[in-house]
């Protein structure tokens, strides 16, 4: 019965690209995060590579607060968390089953990602009123792993047989790509709304 | 194709036109009108003829113009140092602030608007000097602040009347936009961003900010 056996792992096998491509994007994000700030520590008045202009403008970001929630810079987080994305990604490509304990596991990563970066998102937009491209690119990727995750648990009964079997679920996982585009352009939505008057100076 | 691809391209599609629409729309008001180079000390949108001179107009014709917001800590710990240098050359060299009130600080632009209303009756400087002495007590608050700024008109002595006019007014407003729509064609990235002699300079330490004036007076 290979074609059933195929069937049922297609859509593991498009998660497991999707956090080996993700993954890898983010921590490279990350990495370049870091490096600049590095760079930030040792000369004060260096320029960030990504800040373009006052809207996209990873510098002001970087002297914030927020850019140290913990104590220590956030990239640092995403070089530690995203190889482990990643090594996710290949070893289901690799064909690995995995425990419902790593599942779990990835579960909680994730969502604790989707999180920080929602709170990021506000805060860029809202507290600090600068964009800084390398944070976004991670926003891209924390988004749709954490939707991607969510949905490929709550299906395989991760959270229990009664959410995997209910109407949400169901109607979630046939429509995701429209559910995650929503969100993608809500966010979209947000940024033009609240640098309104930059952009227009643009056009 | 999928449905689902479907309906979320065409959703996609759709938000990217009403952007673009609503672009072209409210795009193209100002600017354009006068299409010179960036840089150089003749652009004009460096220093425009009303532009707020920091105390007197210097002998020489050095011109140290600074893109600044009220609400910026990095602009208030330039304030002193501006100050010092106001004091060392004030007599020689010009001092020209622009406002450029980021989005992200909510107070902002109020705070240039209170400051360009307490200009119209030429108080600019003593309005400077206020938002940044205190600037520590009402920056990063996420209320509006009229309130606050208007006790500051009335501090340095403004006619109030004239104060609430010109403050809610939109001349004001848009004397506050155009400095920020100027900035930007010059490529002001944040605050506080300064131009010497029309070059953009950015001192790394004071000593820099004084070599740097030194040496422009003395050309």
């Amino acid at each position: 019965m290979t074609l059933a056996t195929n069937s049922t792992r297609a859509p593991e096998r498009a998660l497991g690209l999707l956090l080996l491509i993700g993954g890898l994007i983010g921590f490279a994000a990350a990495f370049v995060l870091t490096v600049e700030k590095v760079a930030l520590l040792t000369d004060a008045g260096y320029a960030p590579s990504c800040s373009l202009n006052p809207v996209l403008n990873c510098g002001s970001i970087m002297r914030t607060s927020q850019a140290e929630v913990f104590g220590f810079p956030n990239p640092l987080i995403g070089v530690a968390a995203f190889p482990v994305v990643a090594a996710t990604g290949a070893m289901i490509l690799a064909g690995a089953l995995l425990a419902r304990w790593y599942w779990l596991g990835l579960q909680i990563g994730v969502t604790l990602g989707a999180g920080f970066i929602g709170w990021l998102i506000f805060q860029s937009l809202y507290r600090i009123g600068a964009l800084c491209p390398y944070c976004m690119v991670v926003w891209a990727v924390v988004l749709p792993v954490f939707w991607y995750v969510t949905l490929r648990n709550a299906q395989a009964g991760i959270f229990g047989r009664r959410v995997a079997g209910s109407a949400p679920v169901r109607i979630l996982a046939e429509w995701h790509l429209l559910a995650l585009t929503l969100v993608f352009l809500a966010v979209l939505a947000l940024i033009t709304e609240q640098f309104w008057y930059y952009w227009r100076t643009l056009a | 194709m999928k449905p689902q691809l479907k309906v979320s391209l065409l959703v996609a599609g759709l938000f990217v036109a009403v952007l673009a629409v609503l672009l072209v729309v409210t795009g193209r008001d100002g600017g354009g009108a006068d299409a010179d180079a960036p840089g150089g000390a003749t652009d004009s949108r460096l220093v425009r003829e009303d532009s707020r001179i920091i105390g007197e107009r210097g002998s020489s014709d050095v011109v140290l113009v600074e893109f600044l917001d009220f609400e910026c800590e990095a602009c208030r710990a330039a304030f002193p140092v501006v100050e010092d240098m106001r004091e060392k050359y004030g007599d020689r060299v010009t001092f020209v602030a622009r406002y450029f009130p980021l989005p992200g600080h909510f107070n902002a632009e109020r705070a240039a608007r209170a400051v360009e209303s307490a200009a119209r009756q030429g108080k600019f400087e003593e309005m400077y000097h206020k938002m940044y002495k205190t600037q520590a007590s009402w920056g990063e608050q996420q209320v509006p602040l009229d309130d606050l700024f208007r006790q500051f008109a009335e501090e340095i002595g403004l006619d109030m009347g004239q104060y609430d006019a010109d403050y809610a007014s939109e001349e004001v407003a848009d004397r506050v936009q155009r400095d920020v729509e100027d900035g930007i064609a010059l490529g002001v990235q944040g605050t506080p961003t300064f131009f010497l002699d029309g070059e953009r300079f950015e001192p790394t330490s004071v000593d820099d900010f004084d070599k740097a004036l030194e040496e422009a007076v003395a050309e």
